[in-house]
């Protein structure tokens, strides 16, 4: 999850943000850590280049990026597995 | 037309400091002297914003502070190249992964219109917001467009900005079209050492137009008026004299005249030619040595203009008389020309 949330920071140019700041089960959206929608956008694209995963249903996206942790739950139920 | 207020980030730290000691620059580029933007904007608005929306967006919200507005009737901007960093990574990432895995923000910040937006977004304000992409009229019609909606009383205050940005990418590119100079002139000398090419220049210049004075106005904006393509420089002579006949003015009736000498020879023949031709018993002074050449540098000239009638101070030279009206010649390639006049409050 650590390395996640430093995508996340990266991707996003939270420039004064640091992983550790970033709870794992503290919403990403709004109240929590502020993103919004062109954020949300955003870490689809992180989805599909670091991790090959294509969210099928836009309507999922609220389930999976609710926190880094069901991120990162969501990654490892749907990477693609390496030969 | 009044101009309650101007503000600007330009290769020039301020106004004050171009009479005490300009910024000189060597090479063929002058770059933009920027503030700490976290002093100045939202940070959670900034993270997304490339140098040229910072720099506009600075700007604009300076110059609303010193008119003392909380809310434009309109929010007009004018942009020749517009956001072109987030419109270079765009199209490098869209060429990097094969047109796929394209990431919004450099495409959503790239439109030519993010500035005029972002200032909106930053205001909440849902009035009348244009950008005009005209080349070397970009700024003017900006201009324009705002004067004229004040005439017609559809608004009675208007925000006006030009904008423009240099990359390296972009100056690389003009620069292989021969636009600036490949000699080390600098800034300094720019204007005295005639050559072939110029030095490329960047600036967002804000100005708070109003149909009423308040009291502690920069300028009174009488006229702006543009053509295009002329061809020759007897045609401009006509433009200029007819311009000054319709405001019932001869030369000597204009205190200054600022004009858009660029040191490219080809460039100053014309500005030389109404130097001896029109304007020959007017002092003058020039712009391009301090901010560099690009599509909306008349946007810098204004300021300076501005800044000249507000303070009575002309950077170069000590006039005999506090200067009362100014009158603002610049042309973007021999194609697109502009004049402003202006007087004092």
């Amino acid at each position: 999850m650590a390395d996640l949330k430093k995508q996340i920071i990266e991707q996003l140019n939270l420039k004064d943000v640091k992983p550790e700041d970033i709870g794992d089960d503290q919403p990403l959206f709004v109240e929590g850590l502020g993103l919004d929608s062109i954020d949300a956008l955003e870490l689809i694209v992180l989805l599909q280049q670091e991790y090959k995963i294509k969210l099928a249903n836009a309507e999922e996206g609220q389930s999976v990026f609710r926190s880094v942790r069901t991120m990162a739950q969501y990654i490892t139920e749907h990477q693609p597995k390496t030969v | 037309m009044y101009i309650q207020a101007a503000a600007g980030i330009s290769p020039q730290r301020s106004f004050e400091a171009i009479l005490m000691q300009p910024e000189c620059y060597t090479g063929n580029r002058l770059t933009c002297c920027e503030p700490d933007y976290a002093q100045l904007i939202d940070p959670r608005m900034i993270r997304r914003m490339s140098r040229i929306i910072k720099m506009g967006v600075a700007a604009a919200k300076e110059c609303l502070q010193k008119a003392g507005w909380e809310m434009p009737d309109a929010i007009i901007t004018g942009t020749a190249y517009g956001c072109l960093a987030d419109t270079e990574l765009f199209l490098s990432k869209m060429v990097e992964n094969k047109e796929e895995l394209l990431t919004p923000t450099a495409f959503i910040q790239s439109t030519h219109n993010t500035v005029g937006a972002q200032i909106a977004l930053l205001l909440k304000c849902h009035n009348y917001n244009n950008t005009f992409v005209h080349r070397g009229f970009s700024f003017e019609s900006a201009l324009l467009d705002a004067v004229t909606l004040i005439k017609e009383e559809e608004i009675s205050t208007a925000l006006v900005g030009g904008v423009d940005e240099i990359t390296p990418v972009s100056h690389a590119i003009l620069s292989r079209f021969g636009l600036y100079r490949k000699d080390d002139t600098g800034s300094a000398a720019l204007l005295d050492v005639p050559g072939k090419g110029t030095m490329a220049g960047e600036g967002a210049l804000f100005f708070a137009l109003s149909d009423h004075p308040s009291g502690n106005d920069y300028a009174k904006l009488d006229n702006v008026y543009t053509f295009y393509k002329p061809a020759d420089i007897a045609e401009v002579k006509d433009h200029i004299v007819s311009f000054l006949q319709r405001n019932e003015l001869q030369a000597q009736d204009i205190d200054l005249v600022i004009s858009g000498e660029n040191g490219d020879v080809s460039n100053d023949a014309v500005y030389t030619a109404l130097k001896i031709g029109v304007w020959n018993t007017v002092p003058a002074v020039s712009f391009k040595q301090l901010c560099g050449e690009y599509p909306t540098a008349a946007g810098f000239a204004l300021w300076l203009a501005v800044h000249i009638l507000h303070t009575g101070k002309v950077p170069g030279l000590t006039p005999a008389t506090r200067p009362r009206r100014v009158l603002i010649y610049n042309h973007y390639q021999h194609i697109h020309h502009s004049i402003y006049l202006l007087t004092a409050c």
